[in-house]
């Protein structure tokens, strides 16, 4: 298969390396056959393809909405970072590094049983008892606490580095939640996408097979039998790595859960779902261990589940990896591997850690004191806000500083030897330029072994500055390719009973629900409220002026329907008379109540809270949502409101196509139902408090002509208003398109009738008529039974019959909104100790 | 002796819980010393699961969880018991010398004083701090036998420190404690283990109660008597012996040992996470210890 294209040596761009090793040149200072392909192919396509392949993958990663938070950097959500070059291992060396990886996987499960059980390695002085001892991840809760089956550690992650030996090392481990195999899945896919021929031709060992095998083991932990209930337990919104949480949820067909979506009841751990509770079988934990249940660990964790220990240790629920795992992730250990390795297999592993001290060792911290301008520095307990450090980094007082650091508690640090990792070439600033990289992989449990993934998560450093490769410093990642020697053989694996997804999803947990309901109310509310501003501003900008009872109204409804009160309805001439910067406040004022930005960022905010249950056209329109948001920023000023039109559809017609995405592409499930729920009774709420505001008040008839056109306009009736009524405009005719027509979409009852529809299909018996049904019965027949005639009336310069109707429909609606609220969602108090303040030691 | 033990905790709550999830380490362990006749265990209102688990340490808790709305919360321990009172056994001034402990300390290879090197560390209520070994400094010496050393901080405590539950709560640092001088069991406990540890010595926090005895000439009142704690040193190859610097003593047959871990947080005698129950819950613990023989027969 080497024999792909004939290229001419020296061809390549690629510089070949000043020192060091690099991945795709050989001792000789030849390029690897292997990459030959790979670079040749590069070199044809050239460089605007290549470019533009990159702005491809930035943007389906950006409409998968794959996402990293970096938590130092406050602007939330940066894009997950591709560079559009693989990293390249041939078959020869992958098959190595797969048995030397699936032997440490087996030793680091050895090691985890014995921690929580006979500690043997202690007993037999392998290991310090400090070292373990000393170790926050070292939970004594978790003591004897077991999963069935032969492996303790189901996930196990790596860190490979290439030594200037040219030979793999390990830089260190991840046990308790490994993070990456979403993203280097996520990579694969756009690789696949941007790079099609090339990715074909390449002969690319598959992945798919290692979540299968994920999937399997998953099942067969399954303590309760049955058909396995499986949850993919994330800390929510704020973690790094939300999005991978999310996408590996959806690729395996998990759900995905906060702790508060889930309850320990009667010795079970149940997930709180919309018709009532679901049992949990299996978690596949992203949650940091301590943080996983306040009873027993860290008490003032609001990520956990209370209680969920106590489930784990009397076997009725399964955690992977279990809790307690993190005593692995101690770098410390490394220092200790090969006598462990010894201890349990009569041997030293195949790929050697890279070298390590540890300071609880006399000589080991006085080595690290004197050498710490060389050494890489690691606590060996990982925690926000305590990361890594490299000495030749570090200036003389910073030295100092980590040295009384570690004095002052040998046992909490680690140093490594600093081993750059080899350059791979790498696509940056429109040249192919070598750059250091680090090589994630994973392992995952699998019959009687481990499977390793054919292929990781690869990161390099753009800016050669930095020293450390990390994704929390910036780095970069590459998708990884395992060259196959040969097509790859299919494998099928023994299948699994998966439960049948529910179509209706009634198995959605409520927290999910009852985002997708406010996603639905903020994107309506934001909507009607653009709708509403749009028409004021044509209307402020005619060319004859209007008349002051009308823009005075206008402007009064404005504050109304999006409640910024006091707005304009302090009357103060000042504002009336220069309504642009109160409305443009409206508008962008994000920390403004109310504003359409405020309600965006809401809806975005609930979005991102669901984002599993989101297709990835709707990610897209979601990103355009805030994109235009943004672009308002720049582009509403006073002067450009001459034309609103212009200035704000672009954001109206982003929603509309929201509004049509989930109506057209979502099935028909629970889900849908309350998105649409949200919507229609936002709509019904912003309709009555708009007519109540317009045209309670009776005004001289060209005025109120002009408060009916603009109440016309903002539902978009006017035009089909003017084709049923030749006769000019007429309050009872406006009233009767605007509340009472039922063929008119956004007319008040139409937004009753959809409700009924919605509320017939939520779970419920359907025996008797629910509460939301029947104030819902009530609004639509007062409706119905009412008379335009009547309505129109005026006493006193009022319409007093109308402006009844519309605040008793407006009362029913904010009504059946609560008790929908009451009913279907979470309502538990948040928990608390009750022993406060016992564990005070936190910080170093 | 034999002892009959009445436990109490009771939670009176300003708003009803809904369910709570509870650990309580109320369960009396068996020691060399002590032996476990008989517990009975009552939690009201009824429990939704109640499971007896054996921890990390070799204490015996209890988990339970409560799932229907309640506004109080009782648990309800009585144990009989029977302990042996070796004190006449032990004389403190021969013994393994500080600096020999210190020695084996580092190179002793055997399982036990592996495993007490653990309670050399520093644990979430007590760190270790140039204070405390200051203080703690004039009791040791390289040639003073260990025990010895221990006694003599044992009723430094005791001399130089003021008891006032007025003073400190489950949270008053100990840096507070030493500072003012001032305390109650728990924290003269913490302070000793604090002590030890600083000088380089494994310690371990001991919970459990203490038989009072009415002044002479009056009854005994019911529910007079409390939880208490004290702690334990190490020396290798001499074992685990406990000292009580509240009362000045090495703990007799009037000491009734619950559990022990490296301090209170390991062996909190009831926590746990409650739903609801507003704020500031009241909490009423009372304790009863009846001497019921005062012979001990052991192998019965």
């Amino acid at each position: 298969m080497e024999t792909r294209v004939d290229t001419s040596q020296g061809a390549f761009s690629y510089p070949s390396p000043q020192q060091g090793v690099d991945e795709a040149y050989d001792a000789e200072g030849q390029i690897r056959p292997y990459w030959r392909y790979l670079l040749h192919s590069l070199e044809s396509l050239g460089h605007d393809t290549i470019e533009e392949r990159q702005k491809k993958a930035r943007r389906i990663l950006r409409d998968d909405g794959a996402t990293y938070k970096i938590y130092d950097e406050p602007d939330a959500n940066q894009s997950w970072q591709l560079n559009p070059i693989p990293l390249l291992i041939n078959s020869e060396e992958w098959n190595q590094i797969e048995t030397g990886l699936i032997e440490r996987a087996e030793l680091f499960n050895l090691l985890l049983q014995d921690i929580y059980g006979e500690r043997k390695l202690i007993r037999q002085g392998i290991i310090p008892p400090e070292l373990l001892f000393s170790h926050q991840g070292f939970l004594r809760p978790c003591h004897g606490v077991k999963l069935a089956g032969a492996h303790q550690l189901i996930l196990h992650g790596v860190d490979l580095v290439r030594a200037p030996d040219g030979q793999m090392r390990v830089m260190g481990d991840r046990t308790q939640a490994p993070s990456g195999a979403g993203y280097a899945l996520e990579n694969r896919t756009v690789m696949n996408r941007v790079f099609p021929s090339l990715f074909r031709d390449s002969h690319v060992h598959r992945l798919s097979l290692f979540f299968a095998r994920l999937r399997q083991r998953l099942h067969e932990l399954n303590p309760n039998g049955g058909i396995a209930h499986i949850v993919v337990l994330t800390p929510g919104i704020y973690n790094e790595a939300y999005f991978e949480h999310a996408y590996l949820a959806n690729y395996l067909g998990f759900q995905l859960v906060q702790g508060s979506d889930l309850s320990v009841r009667n010795g079970y751990v149940w997930m709180k779902a919309l018709d009532g509770l679901k049992r949990v079988d299996v978690i596949l934990r992203r949650v940091d261990d301590v943080y996983c249940d306040p009873v027993e660990l860290k008490g003032d964790s609001r990520l956990g589940v209370p209680g969920l220990l106590e489930v784990a240790r009397i076997g009725h629920v399964a955690i992977a990896n279990p809790l307690g795992s993190s005593v692995l992730e101690n770098p410390a250990l490394l220092r200790y591997l090969p006598a462990i390795a010894r201890t349990f297999f009569g041997r030293e592993l195949q790929i050697p850690s890279v070298k390590t001290w540890w300071c609880g060792n006399p000589d080991d911290l006085e080595y690290v004191c004197a050498n710490l301008k060389d050494l890489l520095i690691k606590p060996t307990y990982r925690r926000p806000g305590l990361y890594e450090a490299y000495g030749a980094d570090l200036d003389e007082t910073k030295l100092l500083a980590w040295q009384n650091r570690i004095r002052k508690n040998p046992y909490q640090f680690a140093a490594q030897e600093y081993v750059a990792g080899a350059q791979t070439p790498t696509w940056h600033q429109g040249k192919i330029l070598p750059r250091a990289s680090v090589l994630r992989t994973f392992a995952v449990a699998s019959e009687s072994s481990y499977a390793v993934m054919p292929g990781g998560l690869t990161r390099v450093n753009l800016d050669t500055g930095k020293k450390i490769i990390s994704n929390q410093r910036g780095s970069v990642s590459k998708d990884t390719w395992v060259l196959a020697s040969e097509p790859e053989k299919q494998i099928s694996l023994r299948p699994v009973d998966v439960q049948p997804i529910n179509e209706s999803g009634s198995a959605l947990p409520s927290r999910v629900v009852e985002n997708l309901f406010w996603m639905g109310r903020y994107a309506e509310r934001a909507e009607s409220a653009l709708r509403l501003l749009r028409t004021v501003f044509i209307q402020l900008n005619r060319t004859e002026k209007l008349p002051d009872t009308v823009q005075r109204t206008l402007l009064s409804a404005v504050t109304h329907v999006t409640s910024t009160y006091p707005g304009f309805t302090s009357l103060q001439p000042a504002l009336l008379k220069n309504p642009e910067p109160e409305m443009i406040s409206i508008i962008l004022d994000q920390q403004r109540m109310g504003s359409v930005a405020n309600n965006l960022t809401a809806m975005i905010n609930s979005a991102e809270q669901v984002k599993e249950q989101l297709s990835s056209d709707t990610q897209r329109v979601i990103n355009d949502i805030g994109d235009e948001l943004e672009l308002l920023k720049t582009t509403l000023e006073p002067n450009a409101l001459s034309a609103p039109e212009e200035t704000l559809a672009p954001l109206i017609t982003t929603l509309l196509a929201f509004a049509g995405l989930i109506h057209e592409s979502m099935t028909r499930g629970n889900g849908w139902h309350f998105i649409e729920i949200g919507r229609r009774l936002e709509r019904a709420l912003q309709i009555t408090s708009m007519l109540r505001s317009m045209l309670t008040a009776r005004l001289d008839e060209v005025d109120q002509e002009s408060l009916i056109e603009s109440s016309l306009l903002c539902g978009e009736a006017l035009i089909p208003y003017r084709r049923r009524y030749q006769n000019g405009i007429r309050i009872d005719q406006g009233l009767e398109m605007i509340m009472l027509n039922p063929r008119n979409p956004r007319s008040l009852i139409y937004q009753l009738i959809q409700l009924e529809h919605h509320f017939a299909e939520l779970p419920d018996d359907h025996e008797t008529f629910s509460t939301e049904q029947k104030l819902l019965l009530e609004a639509t027949t007062a409706l119905r039974l009412s008379n335009i005639k009547t309505l129109v009336k005026t006493t006193s310069g009022i319409r007093a019959e109308l402006d009844q109707l519309l605040s008793r429909t407006q009362y029913l609606i904010s009504s059946i909104a609560k008790t929908i609220g009451q009913r279907y969602f979470d309502h538990t108090e948040g928990p608390q100790l009750l022993v406060k303040n016992t564990h005070w030691q936190d910080q170093l | 002796m034999k002892y009959r033990i009445h436990h109490k905790t009771r939670y009176q709550y300003t708003l009803p819980v809904s369910h709570c999830y509870n650990l309580a380490y109320v369960l009396p362990r068996a020691t060399e010393r002590q032996r476990i006749d008989d517990i009975k265990i009552e939690v009201s209102p009824k429990v939704s699961t109640r499971v007896q688990h054996t921890d990390y340490f070799g204490n015996h808790f209890l988990q339970f969880s409560i799932e229907k709305d309640h506004s109080e919360l009782e648990v309800s321990i009585t144990s009989e018991l029977s302990i042996k009172d070796n004190t006449g056994n032990i004389n403190l001034d021969f013994g393994t010398p500080c600096a020999y402990v210190k020695y084996l300390l580092q190179n002793s290879k055997d399982w036990e004083t592996l495993c007490a090197r653990e309670f050399m560390l520093d644990s979430p209520m007590v760190q270790q701090h140039p204070d405390l070994a200051d203080y703690a400094a004039s009791s040791f010496s390289d040639d003073r036998p260990f025990l010895s050393a221990v006694m003599d901080l044992t009723q430094r405590i005791y001399k130089d420190f003021t008891y006032d539950p007025q003073f400190s709560d489950v949270a008053t640092p100990l840096a507070d404690v030493l500072k003012h001088k001032r305390g109650v069991c728990q924290d003269f406990a913490h302070l000793a283990i604090g002590c030890l540890r600083s000088l380089g010595y494994p310690a371990r926090y001991v919970s459990g109660y203490l038989e009072t005895l009415p002044p002479p000439g009056q009854e005994k009142l019911v529910g007079a008597d409390a939880t208490h704690a004290w702690f334990a040193v190490y020396s290798p190859g001499e074992g685990w012996y406990e000292f009580d610097p509240t009362n000045n003593t090495i703990t007799g047959a009037q000491h009734i040992t619950t559990a022990w871990g490296r301090d209170y947080s390991d062996v909190t005698p009831l926590k746990g996470v409650i739903f609801g129950g507003g704020h500031l819950p009241q909490l009423l613990v009372s304790v009863d210890v009846q001497r019921i023989a005062d012979n001990y027969i052991f192998g019965l």
